[in-house]
């Protein structure tokens, strides 16, 4: 408790709202922001919203690739049509969003324990955060390879140790719920630790006098975690919830690496199938289609969920 | 209090703001990925320059084939046609080891309008596929029939697309049959001609032997299973699809025989059941730790399970034979093919120069090379033919002996084929669907993959 105080307290002197400065300036301010901002700006259109709108384009037409070029002619809604008509595009859509639901769910919980514990420690946090960093800071790519090796079927870690106690051989990878329970273990492991992160820096920043208040109060730990530091804390959790949907429903490289989108298609997201259309099958029209398909669907899910959380930030204070 | 929830609010509203920028920034970064191919340009094929020019530098594209450093077969090859050919300089560019990755590197460039590569080292399926999306050069427009007649039977077939050749094969591959040949003479048993045999030779030595697996092939959910799907399919006298590529022919009783005998080597504890993940390293990798008594695999396998630093086996261990058939049809089973083909790019600025280089790479010189230095599997029949080729190699001695299928890939559409094929067997052999429905979900598939003009495998 005193712990929590003192380590919010410091934070929340500092960050006192400025005072007096007159509205002219701060327009001008605004203007010279713009200004500052706007190669940077001119530059991110150009690698970001052209492609988009390149792709949007491209998913609308007749897309053929030839030696002379891509190709595209009239407008069309067959990429569409052939994606609400593909059994395997409705089953990686429910994949990811299973997926997704699922690991960021216990990402953020688990991520919150491991922040809760680390604001408490008065020794060693830094060392403690440096290991805990370690797995996020790991290439994807890599990470995949070394979970390959753990939840390989025949000489793999799992199974040594599996056997060693006589458990039989786990086919980890080879059979479809083991495959994407374990590369949701391994998105866990890899992620949590960016959750935990997020969410020590939002503990780090609660007003301590609410806490002070709780505690003349006389009111318990768990009281004050459920009624004070969740609900605070909620704008930084949504903040780390938007961060990981974004990334989990782009899911690429653990199935890439681990499985292939294996075994038969139960590991197969939408990014898998968009990057097979596309490159596999060179069916342009098709992959432009899944991409756009799925940069939708992670945009309404996103307003949504910032909706949600405008809410009940304005609940909270009223 | 009142003011801090003031501040709060607008917080979150600048908090807002910039997790919109987040959120569209990153689904910029997943789109981004797909619109970073070349928009259309009008770079005309050039033709100017055959025969006339002798000198010049071209640009080969190719992965790794065997060797590395100065015994890298593309460098060795490479220096060997520069000596033949003093004024034509090769400049190498390594290509990814993953044949699809490759696959989208190059269709990417050639549509993006790059002349370089000048030639290219490509998959034996990518013909059609390649060909209607004109990102290779119809060969047959500049070579003689001649020319073509001199490679083994079945491979200009394989490279051919919709009359025109486009691939010139370089080396090829093909599937067999590895074996433990001292466990075998322990047990006096002989080489098994049928699967069947195979399996319950396979069981008794496992039994007797303790060995931990008695046969490892490929059947992770890639393209290999393809590979060792077409054998057992077409020993059991079934095909993938109909000759015109109309329609597919997977609801077969013959394709039932073929996924049914490959689960139950699972089911019989013949094969392991991580077989569902095994690629042809891991199969090799299993047999070369001396864990099984069977392998089926590549050419390269052999040297793989007979040389010390990646195999526990000795050379009067290992035993090669074509693979088996099943019980009732003629010895030996069929081999599917594989191997890579020299294409051209369409864009190329020195097509003259690309074709001495692709001609050389066809010749007496460069095949042998290939197969006596590095044992790969000659293309040029003269060559396969050879006592000196034969006597080199113990999987060479044999090729003559093999019966060959390719894999259905006549059709520009044939990932999406294969890709239903693979998907599905593999899920057979997971067990996570039955033989029948596993193939119903794959004939269904496969005839979207053959009927559709561009959206084939969503």
């Amino acid at each position: 408790m005193t712990t929590i105080s003192s380590a919010a307290q410091q934070p929340a002197a500092v960050a006192a709202p400025p005072v007096g400065r007159p509205d002219t300036n701060r327009k001008k301010l605004a203007r010279l922001g713009w200004l500052f901002s706007a190669p940077a700006l001119i530059f991110v259109a150009a690698v970001t919203i052209f492609p988009i709108l390149y792709s949007v384009v491209m998913s609308l037409r007749n897309v053929s690739v030839t030696g002379s070029g891509i190709n595209m002619t009239g407008i069309t809604g067959a990429n569409y049509s052939a994606l609400i008509h593909s059994s395997l595009y409705r089953y990686a859509l429910g994949f990811t969003v299973v997926y997704t639901i699922i690991t960021v769910a216990i990402e953020l919980i688990l991520g919150t324990i491991i922040a809760l514990v680390l604001e408490r420690l008065t020794a060693g946090r830094g060392w403690m955060m440096a290991l805990l960093l370690i797995p996020w800071s790991m290439i994807t790519v890599i990470n995949a390879e070394l979970w390959g090796y753990i939840y390989e079927g025949t000489y793999g870690v799992l199974q040594a140790i599996f056997q060693a106690v006589g458990l039989g051989h786990p086919n980890v990878l080879g059979t479809p719920t083991p495959a994407i329970a374990g590369m949701m273990v391994a998105d866990i492991w890899k992620t949590t630790p960016f959750v935990a992160i997020i969410v020590l820096a939002g503990l780090v920043m609660l007003p301590g006098d609410v806490y002070e208040a709780a505690e003349m109060d006389g009111a318990s730990g768990w009281y004050t975690f459920w009624h004070i530091t969740l609900p605070l804390l909620r704008p930084t959790l949504a903040l780390a919830l938007m961060f990981r949907v974004l990334q989990a429903f782009g899911l690429f490289d653990l199935p890439y690496v681990l499985t292939g989108g294996g075994p038969g298609t139960s590991t197969t997201s939408l990014a898998v199938l968009g990057y097979e259309a596309m490159f596999k099958n060179l069916d342009f029209g098709g992959g432009a289609a899944v991409a756009t398909s799925t940069a939708v669907l992670v945009l309404i899910g996103c307003l949504l969920s910032l909706r949600t959380f405008r809410v009940q930030v304005g609940k909270e204070n009223t | 209090m009142a003011r801090r929830t003031a501040s709060g609010l607008a917080r979150t509203r600048s908090r807002k703001t910039i997790i919109f920028i987040a959120a569209a920034a990153a689904g910029a970064l997943s789109l981004a990925a797909c619109g970073g191919s070349s928009s259309p340009s009008a770079s005309s094929s050039s033709t100017a320059g055959i025969g006339s020019t002798t000198s010049g530098t071209i640009v080969w594209s190719a992965s790794p084939i065997a060797g590395a450093g100065a015994t890298d077969t593309r460098t060795v090859l490479i220096s060997a046609f520069e000596k033949a050919y003093p004024k034509i300089k090769v400049t190498l560019v390594s290509a990814s080891t993953s044949t699809d990755t490759n696959r989208a590197t190059l269709a990417t460039t050639i549509s993006g309008g790059s002349a370089t590569p000048d030639v290219y080292m490509g998959d034996v399926i990518w013909p059609a596929q390649f060909g209607a999306h004109q990102l290779a050069v119809p060969l047959s427009n500049y070579l003689p029939a001649s020319y073509f007649a001199k490679f083994a039977p079945g491979l200009i077939q394989g490279a051919t697309y919709k009359g025109k050749v486009y691939g010139s094969p370089l080396f090829e591959d093909q599937g067999f049959l590895y074996y433990r040949k001292d466990l075998l003479a322990k047990y006096h048993m002989s080489v098994p001609t049928t699967w069947e045999q195979l399996a319950s030779d396979a069981k008794t030595i496992q039994a007797k032997n303790g060995i931990k697996y008695g046969f490892v092939w490929e059947g992770d959910s890639y393209e290999g299973l393809t590979c060792d799907f077409m054998e057992y399919l077409t020993d059991a006298g079934g095909a993938v699809t109909n000759s015109t590529y109309s329609k597919a022919t997977l609801d077969s009783p013959a394709a039932l025989k073929a996924v049914t005998f490959m689960r139950s080597l699972i089911t019989s504890g013949v094969t392991p059941a991580a077989v569902t993940t095994f690629q042809e390293p891991q199969a090799m990798d299993v047999f070369a730790a001396g864990q099984s008594v069977f392998l089926r695999n590549w050419d390269y396998a052999y040297s793989y399970a007979t040389t010390p630093a990646t195999s526990k086996l000795t050379k009067s261990q290992v035993g090669v034979a074509p693979l088996p058939t099943f019980q009732g049809q003629s010895y030996p089973g069929y081999s599917n093919i594989g191997g890579w083909n020299m294409y051209i790019n369409p864009h190329s600025k020195h097509i003259g120069l690309d074709l001495t280089f692709i001609k050389w790479l066809a010749s007496t010189q460069a095949q042998d090379i290939l197969s006596e230095q590095y044992s790969e599997i000659p293309t040029v029949e003269s060559v396969r033919t050879s006592a000196a080729v034969i006597s080199s190699n113990a999987v060479l001695a044999i090729v003559p002996k093999t019966k060959l299928v390719p894999r259905p890939a006549g059709t520009p559409n044939y990932p999406a084929l294969s890709t239903a094929i693979y998907t599905n067997v593999n899920a057979i052999l997971a067990g996570s669907v039955s033989p029948s429905a596993g193939l119903s979900s794959a004939q269904s598939q496969a005839n979207t993959a053959l009927a559709s003009t561009s959206s084939g495998g969503l």
